[in-house]
């Protein structure tokens, strides 16, 4: 396992390595997890990646799942932010797994933005932070990119709107900024807000690299696409300014795929995805079907191997941008249909 | 429309219905509509549903609520009435959110009290009654029905509080609501004439009570497509399978068996979605203890296990559980509709006097589980529809 994460996390990997990881990961779940076990009884190391056990992604709403076994002290649940959902995922947060995922998180998002340090401007409240026990998904994705930070700073009113007059504050000192937020949250708060004539100035003249991740079903809904998500971010800065985007779910915490270039996203060499047929769960080789992902990092919870129901495709061969390993398109959620009945369900 | 008299009798009583249609025309019309419905399902149906309004227009099914409630019917020579019976006037029909054949299934039956009919759909889905009305209409021959479902059927979408739920109450004469026990009480809460009927459609849950040497490959293909067809969102699908004085293995033998038979059953794809979740509701059906299993295409799951486990969640999650009748009867739900049977002799008489002492409504062979008619959840309703006269020449 520390073999894989010694590497630049898009550069080819061993399989073999990755395949024995994910087999030691999963016996130490079936060992220290009843409920894991219940669900894939009689279960022995396999050959094959797609033979790996795998959870549904929305059993993490239903229960918190732990692992128990030593040298695992789980601390904080970390819960989806499930702004268009009325359940959110329950992941229990351990040392050892926190460690890992860090340097994962860290890893891709230093291949992403790079390592100069610059103010981190988080599109969030302050108070998010002040939670005992418990951390929601946004929350910890905005604080991934604290090791990039000279400073950070939380921007947004209690009523949702940026706190301008404090970036103002920021961007007379600091002409350099690194900016996270929700893909809606960007575009609400700051690319479609009207921001006031001062700090208007001020941003012409800086240079911001946007970080955003958590979909884009509003945005769809609001008909924006990507094209104009990206001009309508950048218009508002100096023209040297990036806008970054990435796929991330909470059921697989510390790991980033980042969108490429060329419309793909990325996995790095410690994590894996399949495609499944949602009817059959045979896996599909470049064609769509529900994506599963894998970690070898997630050692305090059995979720290191979860089928979603977002839809995509992994692409065939290397990728256009360079970047060695698997990358897939992602194809959206998949659709719900009409419940018929009459009883209450 | 011009109304007409129609006698029925039963061995102690002749009944008088002035109806405001021919029935004959009107049977003949309803029924004669097949012949178009057999030739293409419409988008709005499943082809379950559509066959099933297919069946129910049968002439003969079609009869059925005038012969339960009055009799045969008799030509005017051989009529000494006793009673008269006549429309109650404005029917307001309250149609849930989760949508289900219900409503065309209900309007058809109204139909034939002659009043007018009010029927709100449900804000959050699509509405089954509308689509069928249109359909109806569009292949109807010319004539009084016709002009009835045009003239004397106002279908509405709209939500809980929307104003017009009070102008329904306080018109209508019968008031017939399905839906949660909350969204039943509020619609007869609101003011409403002192002479109104209320007929009440709540929440019901129902089950299937088999006995093993009854179960032939016949019957149990019948119970996955009685399940199959809206699985836990039905309120007459059998919401579990018991066992009767089974064992566990007997449980596990049937869900293999059900496993095994779901393809020759279900010749339709779930959606995506339901497939996919139907992956969770297995790992977390397994979590809980069951020991689950999922059928073909990741269709539905069965789950054997103990009657005093936690229920599973799935809405395609088919429990099947080994119980005495006695533990049947004692972990029936509160609510229970119907219970579907397939027995070795369901005509014992211990079956009446077992019936008796729990709150079933139906006690049907399991391929009757969906059959809707003029009883329903404990009463005749559809009775209710007229009023009587008592009438001594």
């Amino acid at each position: 396992m520390s073999n894989l994460l010694t590497s630049s996390p898009f550069a080819s990997r061993d399989e073999a390595a990755f395949l024995a990881g994910m087999n030691e990961i999963t016996s130490w779940h079936l060992a220290g997890c009843p409920e894991y076990r219940r669900v894939w009884p009689g279960w022995s190391a396999v050959r094959q990646l797609e033979d790996l056990p795998f959870l549904h992604v929305g059993v993490f709403k239903r229960q918190l799942w732990k692992t128990n076994a030593s040298g695992i002290q789980h601390q904080r649940t970390l819960r989806s932010s499930s702004t268009t959902q009325a359940t959110a995922s329950m992941i229990a947060l351990d040392e050892r797994s926190s460690a890992l995922q860090s340097r994962s998180s860290a890893a891709i998002l230093q291949e992403l933005v790079g390592d100069s340090l610059r103010p981190l401007v988080i599109l969030d409240h302050s108070r998010a932070l002040r939670q005992r026990g418990e951390a929601s998904a946004r929350i910890a994705a905005a604080m991934s990119l604290r090791f990039l930070a000279s400073e950070v700073h939380f921007l947004l009113e209690d009523d949702d709107s940026i706190g301008w007059e404090r970036l103002a504050v920021i961007l007379e000192r600091e002409r350099r900024l690194l900016v996270y937020g929700f893909t809606w949250m960007l575009w609400q708060s700051w690319a479609t807000a009207p921001i006031p004539e001062t700090v208007r100035k001020l941003l012409d003249a800086a240079e911001v690299h946007f970080v955003h991740s958590g979909g884009w079903k509003k945005l769809e809904q609001a008909r924006v696409d990507r094209k104009q998500f990206n001009a309508g971010l950048l218009s508002t800065v100096a023209p040297t300014s990036q806008v970054t985007e990435y796929y991330g779910l909470v059921e697989q915490v510390g790991i980033i795929f980042p969108l490429c270039e060329a419309g793909f996203y990325h996995v790095p060499r410690w994590a894996g995805v399949l495609v499944r047929d949602p009817w059959t769960l045979e896996t599909l080789d470049d064609q769509p079907g529900l994506l599963q992902f894998m970690n070898i990092l997630s050692w305090g919870a059995p979720y290191h191997s979860v089928l979603t129901e977002d839809l995509g495709r992994v692409a065939p061969g290397d990728c256009a941008c360079g970047r060695r390993g698997l990358h897939f398109e992602l194809l959206g959620r998949v659709p719900k249909a009409e419940i018929r009945g009459c009883a209450n369900v | 429309m011009s109304e007409k008299i129609h006698f029925f009798a039963t061995p102690h009583r002749c009944t008088a219905a002035v109806l405001p249609f021919d029935l004959e025309e009107w049977l003949r019309q309803w029924s004669g509509l097949r012949r178009q419905m057999v030739k293409h399902v419409p988008e709005s149906f499943t082809r379950d549903e559509w066959a099933y309004l297919v069946a129910f227009l049968d002439e003969t099914s079609l009869r059925q609520p005038f012969l339960e409630s009055f009799g045969e019917t008799i030509s005017d020579s051989q009529a000494r009435p006793s009673a008269l019976i006549r429309p109650r006037g404005l029917i307001g029909i309250w149609l849930p959110n989760t949508v289900s054949l219900l409503g065309p299934l209900t309007l058809i039956l109204a139909s034939f009290s002659g009043a007018p009919l009010w029927v709100k759909a449900g804000s959050g889905s699509s509405d089954l009654t509308a689509a069928f009305v249109e359909y109806s209409l569009r292949n109807l021959q010319p004539g009084a029905l016709a002009d009835y479902l045009r003239e004397q059927v106002r279908i509405e979408r709209f939500d809980r509080q929307d104003p017009r739920n009070s102008h329904m109450a306080a018109v209508a004469k019968v008031r017939v609501v399905f839906g949660s026990d909350a969204a039943v009480r509020a619609v007869h809460t609101l003011p409403h004439p002192a002479d109104s009927v209320a007929v009440s459609f709540g929440n019901h849950r129902s089950e299937a009570w088999v006995e093993k040497d009854a179960l032939t490959e016949d019957r149990m293909v019948a119970l996955i497509r009685v399940f199959a067809i809206y699985g836990q969102a039905g309120c007459t699908s059998p919401g579990r399978v018991v066992v009767l004085n089974g064992t566990d293995e007997e449980s596990r033998a049937l869900q293999e068996s059900l496993v095994r038979l779901w393809p020759k059953a279900v010749r339709t794809d779930v959606p995506m979605h339901r497939a996919a979740g139907n992956v969770m509701e297995f790992q977390m059906a397994s979590v809980q203890g069951w020991h689950a299993a999922r059928f073909a295409r990741n269709g539905g799951v069965v789950a054997a296990g103990s009657i005093e486990l936690p229920p599973p969640t799935g809405l395609m999650t088919l429990p099947v559980v080994p119980a005495s009748i006695a533990e049947a009867i004692t972990f029936l739900p509160a609510n229970i509709q119907t219970i579907g049977h397939c027995l070795r002799q369901p005509h014992d008489p211990e079956w009446l006097r077992l019936i008796a002492v729990t709150p079933a409504k139906r006690f049907v062979p399991i391929e009757a589980m969906h059959h809707f008619g003029p009883v329903w959840d404990g009463g005749n309703y559809w009775r209710q529809f007229f009023e009587e006269v008592e009438f001594q020449p």
